[in-house]
């Protein structure tokens, strides 16, 4: 099947989910017995009917559900997700503002667990029961059974506190301000602007919150990638490639790990669901100003439009993300395009 | 596996015989020892910015997390079991309704929905397992479904047929026992991930109230006296010991139910 094809028929495919990932997220905001008036108009003004009218009627909350929900659907596309109760600003710029720093955690995260992962996982499959594999699955158990936010509190005890190597919460030291804005990854804009200092101050703001996020990622990515290399090492063409005389690295490289790649890829897609269930929990701790303390601040407050914009906008980058893994599969393995 | 089971009795034994073992009362405060250091004045771990004795607590906690963790575990897959097997009976449009639904809920990363789910029908601790619940169903529907999907044109689902059986017998007598043993399986691998989630809800303030000894709700107390490290470090390293536990044993029931999916 040409690629077109299958590209678009996976993009088609999205389409229905995409519209029922807002949908639920309007039933659960809306359809449970929870008053957003209570959780947000100061307690003095509770007995004052104008302010609770006035409340209501601006944020449609005496229309009926349906006609508010395609109300929504309507805005959504038009890129307006509603305005926060909490900050009063709408949504879709407190996300602008806030996602960058989510990004750039996590995909440092992602980097740091592949990288982490892939590797013990090679290593623990070619040498299986050396030391090395005793290691990677002691590791693999640790990394999944130990709660991330207590990983967090002892690193940045040991490091920050004791030590001192790594830097303490947030991105950067107080007194430095933002780099000039381009990407919004702090990294990324004080490279390009060549301000060195900055990057190195951001990096060791962001060392320890992204291996601590990424080390929960690559206990999976470590699981898989050892199984599937034993799985894949244990082949036919595997012995005719080293009866070939080709030298062992380009056997494990080249022969083995490619082959073996369609789990680890399909696992690294899924875990980005782990990585952001690990930001919320890492970005409270480290006082990250991303998207899952803004999540979870709106969680706390019963912001609605922002728990809705929050859940539509991460579910839909699961999709995606998602989506991308399935293309991958295309380049990854012949037989979907012969198929 | 050995080392898993032993590990949960000992923490189970704890819940059952906490007030026989612990030292002190987990809620009474004493401002006077507020942040004695582990060993000082009998609190052998130390204890909390109140005064109370942080052994006690944790030692009292085992009695939230581990029911918590089975009634999530068990209602959750009772829910996706009941669910997958009528989809996957059903079929057709049923079964197509079912699963889209399944695939919705499984779009939305667990501590988000558990979240805003918590936020919306209040925080307590009731209400994190009903949100860890409304999250956890849907893997059990999705795996049961595929199961009886592919036993249920086995012979003897024909035969039972044949002998005149109902059409719920026949779901819950002849297929049902067949297909569930991955589903136990599923369920002693996934107990100590919905512990973690558990404790993770907690940590960020949406489960049992801030009083109670759970363990997340402690290691979150512990950040505001984080350099008294015996107040977050305690508690987060009994949610470690007890996951950690439950993944061993799960791994071992893997191992011994489906010899296929043994790591080696």
């Amino acid at each position: 099947m040409p690629l077109q094809v299958f590209f678009l028929r996976r993009l088609l495919l999205t389409i229905p989910l995409l519209i029922g990932i807002t949908l639920f997220s309007f039933i659960i905001a809306n359809a449970v017995p929870s008053d957003p008036v209570s959780a947000n108009i100061p307690q003095n003004a509770f007995d004052n009917e104008e302010i609770i009218a006035a409340f209501r009627a601006k944020w449609g909350l005496d229309k009926p559900p349906h006609e508010q929900y395609l109300t929504y659907l309507g805005n959504l596309l038009r890129g307006d997700l509603g305005v926060s109760i909490k900050t009063s600003k709408p949504v879709l710029e407190d996300i602008r503002q806030f996602l960058p720093a989510t990004v750039e955690l996590a995909g440092f995260a992602i980097l740091i667990g592949m990288a982490l992962g892939i590797g013990t996982g090679i290593v623990s499959a070619v040498w299986r029961n050396s030391i090395a594999d005793y290691l990677t699955r002691g590791y693999v158990v640790i990394g999944v059974s130990f709660p991330i936010f207590v990983l967090a509190l002892i690193g940045l005890n040991v490091l920050h506190v004791q030590w001192g190597i790594v830097a303490g919460p947030g991105r950067l030291d107080f007194i430095i301000r933002d780099p000039p804005a381009v990407t919004g990854l702090f990294m990324v804009d004080a490279a390009i602007a060549g301000q060195w200092d900055k990057f190195a101050n951001a990096f060791s703001h962001i060392i320890l919150p992204a291996f601590v996020l990424g080390s929960f990622v690559a206990g999976i990515i470590a699981r898989i990638t050892r199984s599937s290399m034993l799985e894949v090492l244990g082949m036919d063409y595997i012995r005719t490639a080293r009866s070939h005389g080709l030298r062992e690295r380009r056997v494990v490289i080249r022969h083995a790990l490619s082959n073996a790649m369609i789990p680890i890829v399909t696992v690294i897609g899924l875990s980005t669901a782990n990585l952001m269930t690990g930001a919320v929990l890492i970005e409270s701790i480290f006082a990250w100003p991303g998207i899952g303390r803004y999540a979870f601040r709106a969680a706390t407050s019963q912001d609605f439009p922002a728990i809705m914009g929050v859940s539509i906008l991460i579910a839909s980058i699961y999709v995606m993300v998602n989506f991308l893994v399935d293309i991958l599969y295309y380049f990854l393995d012949p037989r979907i395009r012969v198929a | 596996m050995l080392v898993g089971i032993l590990v949960v009795a000992g923490w189970v034994l704890v819940a059952l015989l906490a007030p026989n073992f612990a030292t002190h009362d987990p809620l009474s405060q004493d401002v006077s020892h507020r942040l004695d250091e582990p060993g000082e004045n009998g609190h052998i771990w130390g204890a909390d910015a109140l005064g109370r004795d942080i052994q006690t607590r944790v030692l009292y906690g085992a009695r939230i997390t581990i029911p918590a963790g089975l009634a999530v575990i068990l209602l959750g897959s009772t829910i996706g079991v009941l669910m997958g097997a009528l989809a996957g009976w059903l079929g057709g449009l049923w079964d197509e309704l079912l699963m889209r639904i399944t695939e919705l809920f499984m779009a939305f990363p667990t501590i988000i929905l558990a979240m805003a789910i918590t936020a919306a029908l209040g925080r307590d601790i009731r209400n994190a397992i009903i949100a860890l619940i409304i999250v956890w169903w849907p893997s059990y529907a999705r795996l049961i479904r595929g199961i009886v999907l592919e036993i249920k044109h086995n012979e003897y689902v024909d035969a039972a047929h044949c002998a005149g059986a109902t059409g719920a017998w026949i779901l819950f007598r002849t297929i049902l026992p067949n297909a569930i043993a991955p589903a136990i399986v599923l369920m002693t691998l996934d107990i100590g991930n919905a512990i973690l989630t558990f404790a993770g809800l907690s940590f960020l303030g949406l489960g049992p109230p801030p009083t109670s000894p759970e363990w997340g709700s402690m290691v979150n107390a512990g950040l505001d006296n984080f350099s008294q490290w015996w107040m977050w470090l305690f508690p987060g390293m009994a949610i470690a010991s007890l996951v950690m536990a439950f993944n061993f044993i799960g791994d071992g029931i893997r191992d011994i139910f489906d010899p296929r999916l043994r790591r080696d």
